[in-house]
């Protein structure tokens, strides 16, 4: 009986009606969803900014801003990787091996207080690729005998740790010997640290990816539903070996800017990035279960958390606090950031 | 049956047969489809059905008889190959990816360097909108392709669904053979209307192969009807020749006997099990009151914006709500949890059985008792010999199929998964009032009466129901009193025991 209504007077009110209802919901959501997220990342800022310049009224001066960019182009550049990393709903710890592996490599084959080879150009080229070969090893490793990422790279965290400090050995610290190399991230060009600007075009690079490539998109679909993926014929393994290469040697990029940095050659080099890394990715809203998120949200995390780091520093935080200070810092940002993303039962796993 | 100059059928199929080991699952199955045909295939859970669709959609290879599409013999070594030839299955759960847009979902099997996609992997956005557009125009769906699939509601999602479908075939001009299993089985009526009329526009491009469990739907919808039983096609009928019990005998093999409940008004000294006064949640629902009363179905009717799962969640404790009150059993108060609704007698079937009703990784019998391990609980302890004879007397009472309690319940087919979660509450000893979200989304007649005779049952011991129906008609079938609401308001209360309302009244205050 329902349906005779339906199709006699259905066709032209009854249903429009209910597609119109439909319609005004979907747009509504959806303008909620993007504004909403990202403003109170950005609400969220402006209230540290405005905390700390009220604290320190060096907090605002043009060297302090050059400063705080230069310390967030390295965590930037990791967590660009890090971010599709997690869009795969996987996770990379190896992030600071890694670094120091890329950063040993490169500086034992430029100019050094060791003396040795100077490849030059060559030491970039063959330090990215040790990065490569740990991603592209964690990466099969984790797609073809189906260990969790977590292991894998945290596994590949101390191989990479391991490498550095067979390289390391027992000589004399490797310093930098190429004065034009040296301070070099932190020179101003246009405006901006060098190494600052390194970021923005790994950033460019990573959301043109996500955005507009097949490794991008399949990242999001493999991050919503691998079993869809793979029945629509879709490169599974292919997008996933590559996203923990791309991540890999985007963590040796920042490796071996660290080096410079540092001036020095230290197996330890990336030590504390993960924690900014990580973490970054999941203020940003970023989720840890893959296909949710995007790049300019965790370009907006690491902005936080270096920030927070910096104000907390010029704020006299007595640096035995300060970590203490941090993590408890961070543990309220990921409730907040978490706090729309709550399951209807109040299911967290 | 056609006739000799006829063009070749659509889909060909001649003694098609496939074996699970000792278990055969389809047996010589021949069936002819003609371009603008709408077939309804029907049958019970594990007549055959979903291994038929299986093997027509690439993902099984059948072990005899031959498969012909246009008049060409085939044999399809996987899904992209059913795709080819202009096979596309939308499956019962959805395989959207429903973090991205609807054109990606569309396009996702356009071979790269064919579509928006180029091959060297970069996305022509504007290439791949207009595709996916033009899928939709096809299936007369003006869906804007840039739309996040997770914004989608389920009818909509549908439609991307055949829109994918259809997509490869049209791209290379063959007639598409659209199969859909079980579209509708979770939807609300005016969505199954809207998803019909794009069904009926499918005839209009190519042929359509129709799984339903709603035996009106298929007379209404289909040209032709195919039984499925025991992996056999007992029949291949018009619907002209066919009347809806004579579909269930079919199907099921015996008579149907949903013999109509003699109903009686409220007695007027009985008191509510469970009563809301003026409940409110923002964005939800409005001054909801109801009334639940001992032996008596109480449901309630309305769209899919009308606030009624949460109400129904709220009575479980499994939501908040922002204002009013409610009384349960003679408890009442400004906040509920689950766990005191639990413990107060209420039980709750959710809608979204597999992740909120039930442990798929544990065995049946122990999600039996889980929450209220009854007999089988020896102090803290629970005694397996004791659970399994409790399991045992569920599966005889519910007709549990399998009768293997020792097996894992995502292994059980979704209509006895359902009635296991029926018997985790009717386990309890103090079975107060049960609430039913949709608790015969999916089933087919069969285990749907089953279901239906035990509610009645608890109903008859002294307990509440209060029941979320897919369907108008689920509700006149079975309740006793029936609330209506609108946007979020009670927009008619009628005690069946008085009132006769027509199914017309009831749709009128839904909208």
């Amino acid at each position: 009986m329902v349906n005779k209504v339906l199709s006699e007077q259905g066709a032209g009110g009854i249903t429009t009606t209910a597609i119109r209802i439909r319609e005004s919901g979907i747009e509504r959501r959806a303008r909620f969803r993007s504004l909403a997220e990202p403003l109170s990342l950005l609400v969220a800022l402006a209230v540290l900014i405005g905390v700390f310049s009220l604290l320190n009224e060096r907090f605002l001066t043009a060297s302090n801003v050059q400063n705080i960019l230069t310390q967030s182009a390295i965590p930037l550049i990791v967590a660009v990787g890090a971010t599709l990393v997690i869009l795969l709903g996987s996770i990379d710890l190896s992030v600071e091996g890694v670094m120091g592996a890329t950063g040993m490599t490169w500086i034992l084959l430029s100019a050094n207080s060791r003396g040795g080879v100077d490849l030059g150009p060559w030491a970039w080229v063959i330090a990215l690729g040790v990065a490569l070969l740990l991603g592209v090893a964690s990466g099969l490793i984790f797609t073809a005998l189906k260990v969790p990422s977590f292991i894998v790279t945290l596994g590949m965290w101390y191989v990479g740790l391991g490498i550095a400090t067979m390289l390391y050995g027992t000589d004399l610290l490797p310093r930098l010997e190429d004065e034009g190399l040296k301070g070099w991230t932190s020179r101003i060009s246009l405006g901006l640290p060098n190494s600052f600007w390194v970021a923005l075009l790994v950033i460019g690079l990573g959301i043109l990816v996500l955005r507009s490539t097949r490794i991008g998109r399949v990242t999001l679909a493999i991050g919503n539903s691998e079993t869809i993926v793979r029945s629509a014929g879709l490169p599974a393994f292919r997008v996933k070996v590559a996203v923990f290469a791309i991540a890999a040697v985007l963590s040796g990029l920042g490796g071996i800017l660290a080096t410079v940095q540092l001036d020095i050659g230290s197996p330890t080099v990336g030590s504390g990035v993960l924690f900014i890394v990580i973490p970054a990715v999941v203020i940003g809203g970023t989720h840890l279960s893959g296909g949710k998120g995007g790049i300019l949200r965790t370009v907006l995390g690491v902005f936080l958390l270096t920030i927070l780091n910096n104000g907390l520093i010029l704020s006299g935080v007595e640096s035995s606090y300060q970590s203490a200070v941090t993590g408890a810092i961070l543990v309220a940002a990921i409730v907040f950031a978490a706090w729309s993303q709550r399951d209807r039962l109040r299911v967290a796993k | 049956m056609s006739d000799v100059t006829a063009p070749p059928a659509v889909l060909h199929l001649d003694g098609v047969s496939k074996s699970f080991g000792s278990n055969r699952a389809v047996r010589g199955v021949s069936l002819s489809i003609q371009s603008g045909q709408v077939i309804g295939l029907i049958g019970e859970n594990g007549a055959g059905k979903s291994t038929l669709l299986k093997i027509l959609s690439g993902n099984y290879r059948h072990d005899e008889g031959t498969i012909a599409v246009n008049g060409q013999a085939v044999q399809f070594r996987g899904p992209a190959d059913a795709l080819r030839a202009g096979i596309g299955v939308v499956h019962q759960e959805q395989s959207l990816f429903t973090n991205l847009t609807i054109a990606e979902n569309i396009e996702v099997n356009t071979p790269i360097g064919r579509g928006g996609v180029n091959r060297l992997g970069l996305y022509n956005w504007r290439r791949l909108y207009a595709d996916a557009a033009k899928a939709l125009d096809l299936i007369g769906s003006h869906l804007d392709p840039k739309t996040r699939v997770s914004d989608l509601s389920f009818v909509d999602r549908q439609m991307v669904e055949i829109a994918r479908a259809i997509r490869v075939s049209a791209a290379s001009h063959t007639t598409p053979l659209v199969i859909l299993d079980e579209p509708t089985a979770i939807l609300e009526r005016t969505e199954t209307a809207i998803l019909e009329r794009e069904i009926s526009k499918l005839r209009d491009i190519g042929s359509v192969i129709f799984v339903s469990h709603r035996l009106d739907e298929v007379m209404r919808i289909c040209d032709r009807v195919v039984v499925m039983r025991d992996g056999e096609l007992i029949a291949d009928r018009p619907v002209d020749d066919v009347t809806e019990d004579e579909l269930f005998r079919l199907m099921v093999g015996r008579e149907t006997h949903a013999a109509l409940r003699s109903r009686r008004g409220i007695e007027p000294e009985s008191s509510p099990i469970i009563s809301t006064h003026d409940l409110s949640r923002a964005g939800e629902y409005t001054d909801v009151s109801i009334n639940a009363y001992p032996g008596r179905v109480l449901a309630i009717l309305g769209t899919s914006g009308s606030g009624r799962e949460s109400v129904a969640r709220a009575i479980f404790g499994a939501e908040g709500f922002d204002s009013g009150s409610f009384s349960i059993a003679g408890y009442s108060g400004r906040h509920l949890s689950i766990k005191k609704a639990v413990a107060l007698g209420v039980g709750y079937v959710p809608a979204e059985r597999k992740t909120e009703g039930m442990v798929g990784e544990m065995p049946a019998d122990q999600n039996i008792t889980l929450t209220h391990p009854g007999s089988a609980a020896l102090g803290p302890f629970e005694l397996p010999h004791r659970r399994r004879s409790l399991a045992r007397m569920w599966f005889e009472k519910l007709d549990i199929r399998p009768r293997e309690p020792e097996h894992m319940l995502q292994d059980f087919s979704g209509g006895n998964q359902q009635k296991v979660v029926l018997a985790k509450w009717l386990n309890s000893t103090h079975l107060k009032a049960l609430v039913l979200d949709h608790p015969l989304r999916g089933l087919d007649p069969g285990a749907a009466e089953t279901v239906n005779a035990q509610i009645r049952s608890a109903c008859d011991d002294g307990a509440a129901i209060i029941l979320i129906p897919d369907t108008i008609d689920e509700a006149l079938n079975i309740a006793d009193d029936i609330v209506v609401m609108r946007d979020g308001r009670i927009s008619g209360v009628f005690d069946l025991g008085h009132d006769n309302p027509a199914t017309l009244d009831l749709l009128e205050r839904m909208l």
